[in-house]
C-alpha cells in the first residue's frame, strides 16, 4: 500500500531521515517509536508529502507521489491524518469541521456528509456536539473530532503524528480507546506516538526510529522483549 | 457676568461672518461630500490592491514578490502629497476623468501599500497547522486559502483596517493641492475671504473629528459583532 525508497531528508545542512526504506501493507498498523528528534514525525508528514523530499520514492498504491505529475491533492483524499495539536478549524462547529473537505471536494453532498458526519461522531462519542464550535471542547474531544474529519474523506491510510502528546493525562485513553477500536475495524494506519503501552497492545508492527534510520523493525513482542539493536534497548529503558 | 457675555456676543458674531454670511457653510457641506467620496472609492481601491499585493508578496512567484517589493517600498518612502501630486499632474495629466476619481486613485495606490502590508500580518497570523489541516484533507492551496485562513485573518485584519481607513481620511485633507473643495480647502478658503483665521480652522477641525467619531463608534460596533461569533 505505502513503498518507501530510499528515503532523504534534509532541511538545509541537516540531514534529518537518511535513507529509509519500508514497505506497509493493507491492515497493517505501524507504530513509530524513537527519541525526539530522531526523524520520526518528519518521515510521517514525508508520507503525504506535508515535507517535500530531498532523495528517495515514495509509492501510494503502486504510484510514485513525489513527482509533479501527480495531484498531490487526490492522492492526499487517501490519507487521512491527525495532527497533535489538533489544528481543527476554530470558525466552523463541530459538523462544518467535518464536511468542509468532503463537500468542497464534490465526494459528498452536503446531506449525505451531514448523514456521515453523525456517524462519525456518534462513533467517536460526540454526536451532541455536532453544533459546538472547537473552542467549547475539551482537548480529548477535539482530537477524536480531528479523527471523525479525517475519517469523513474515507481513506485508505490513516497518519497520527503524536495525537496525544499535547493532552491532560487524563484524556489520552479515550483518544487511544478511538485509535484501537479503529485498528479493529482494519484501517491501515502508521501511529507516531510515545505511548508504549499502546503500541505493545495494537501494533501489527512497531519501527524504532533514530538518526534518521530504521534501526529496528519488528512485531511489538520482538521490538519490546527482545530488541536486537543496542540503541533500541537503550531507548526502551528509559521509557518503560 | 459682563465679560463671557462680551466674549459670546464676539463669538456670534465671527461664527456669523465665517458660516453664515454668503452661505459659506455651503461651501463646508459640500466639502464633506468630497472628502466622503474620496476617502470611500479610495478604501475600497486600497483593499483591492492591498490584496493583489498581500497575495504577490506571499506567493512563490519571484517577479510577483519583486514588483509587490517595489510598490511598497516606493509608497512608504515618500510623501503622499508628492504621489498625489505626480498622480493627478502627471499620469492622469492627458485623462479625462473626475478630478475627485483621480484623487481616490492616487490615495488609494497609497493606502494599498499600507493595507497589503496589515492583511499580510493578518494571514501569517493564523497559524500553520490550519493550513496543514486543510491541505492533508486534500484541499488544494486555493481552496485552503479561501475556506480556512482567510475567514479567521479577517477578525484579526478588521482592527487595524479601520485604523487605516480613519488615517486615509485625514491625510485626504491635501486634496487641495490638486484644485479639489474638501473640508480643509473650504475652511481654508473661508480664512482667506474673512481674514479670519481662528474659527473657520476650528471649524474644520471639528467637521473632521465629528467626522472620524461616528465612523469610530460604527466600525467598533462592526468589531463588536464580530467578536461576538468568537466568544464561543
Amino acid at each position: 500500500m505505502i513503498e518507501v525508497k530510499n528515503l532523504h531528508k534534509k532541511f538545509g545542512g541537516l540531514t534529518v531521515l537518511n535513507g529509509i526504506d519500508e514497505h506497509i501493507s493493507q491492515g497493517e498498523v505501524v507504530v513509530i517509536i524513537g527519541p525526539s528528534g530522531s526523524g520520526k514525525s518528519t518521515f510521517l508528514r514525508c508520507l503525504n508529502l506535508l515535507e517535500d523530499v530531498t532523495e528517495g520514492e515514495i509509492y501510494v498504491d503502486n504510484e510514485l507521489i513525489n513527482t509533479p505529475k501527480v495531484n498531490i491533492n487526490v492522492v492526499r483524499q487517501k490519507m487521512g491524518m491527525v495532527f497533535q495539536q489538533f489544528n481543527l478549524f476554530p470558525h466552523l462547529t463541530i459538523m462544518d469541521n467535518i464536511t468542509l473537505a468532503p463537500v468542497l471536494l464534490k465526494k459528498m453532498t452536503k446531506a449525505e456528509a451531514v448523514k456521515r458526519g453523525q456517524e462519525l461522531l456518534e462513533r467517536v462519542n460526540l454526536a451532541e456536539k455536532a453544533d459546538a464550535y472547537p473552542a467549547q471542547l475539551s482537548g480529548g474531544q477535539k482530537q477524536r473530532v480531528a479523527i471523525a474529519r479525517a475519517l469523513a474523506m474515507n481513506p485508505e491510510i490513516m497518519l497520527f503524528d503524536e495525537p496525544t502528546s499535547a493532552l491532560d493525562p487524563e484524556m489520552v485513553g479515550e483518544v487511544l480507546d478511538v485509535m484501537k477500536d479503529l485498528a479493529r475495524s482494519g484501517m491501515t494506519m502508521v501511529i507516531v506516538t510515545h505511548e508504549m503501552g499502546f503500541a505493545r497492545e495494537v501494533a501489527s508492527r512497531v519501527l524504532f526510529i533514530d538518526q534518521g534510520v530504521v534501526m529496528e523493525s519488528g512485531t511489538p513482542q520482538e521490538v519490546f522483549s527482545n530488541p536486537s539493536n543496542d540503541r533500541t534497548k537503550l531507548f526502551l529503558s528509559k521509557v518503560l | 457676568m459682563t465679560g463671557i457675555s462680551v466674549w459670546f456676543a464676539d463669538f456670534c458674531d465671527l461664527f456669523y461672518k465665517c458660516f453664515i454670511k454668503d452661505d459659506r457653510y455651503r461651501l463646508l457641506v459640500s466639502g464633506v461630500g468630497v472628502t466622503i467620496k474620496v476617502s470611500l472609492l479610495a478604501v475600497l481601491i486600497g483593499i483591492l490592491i492591498g490584496m493583489l499585493v498581500a497575495m504577490s508578496n506571499l506567493s512563490r512567484n519571484k517577479l510577483f514578490k519583486a514588483i509587490g517589493g517595489i510598490y511598497t517600498d516606493v509608497i512608504r518612502g515618500t510623501p503622499s502629497v508628492t504621489q498625489l501630486m505626480v498622480i493627478y499632474f502627471v499620469f492622469f495629466a492627458s485623462v479625462n476623468l473626475n478630478k475627485w476619481i483621480i484623487a481616490a486613485i492616487a490615495f488609494g495606490v497609497n493606502s494599498g501599500a499600507y493595507v497589503s502590508e496589515i492583511i499580510r500580518g493578518g494571514i501569517l497570523s493564523v497559524d500553520h497547522g490550519q493550513t496543514e489541516a486543510g491541505r492533508s484533507l486534500g484541499l488544494n492551496a486555493f481552496q485552503t486559502m479561501t475556506r480556512i485562513v482567510i475567514p479567521q485573518a479577517v477578525k484579526n485584519i478588521f482592527p487595524a483596517l479601520c485604523n487605516e481607513f480613519i488615517v486615509l481620511i485625514k491625510e485626504t485633507a491635501i486634496v487641495g493641492y490638486v484644485g479639489l473643495m474638501d473640508i480643509q480647502k473650504a475652511g481654508d478658503f473661508i480664512k482667506s475671504a474673512t481674514y479670519e483665521p481662528g474659527m473657520p480652522l476650528f471649524g474644520t477641525a471639528v467637521i473632521y473629528y465629528v467626522l472620524i467619531k461616528i465612523l469610530t463608534l460604527t466600525l467598533r460596533q462592526v468589531e463588536n459583532h464580530l467578536r461576538k461569533s468568537d466568544a464561543r
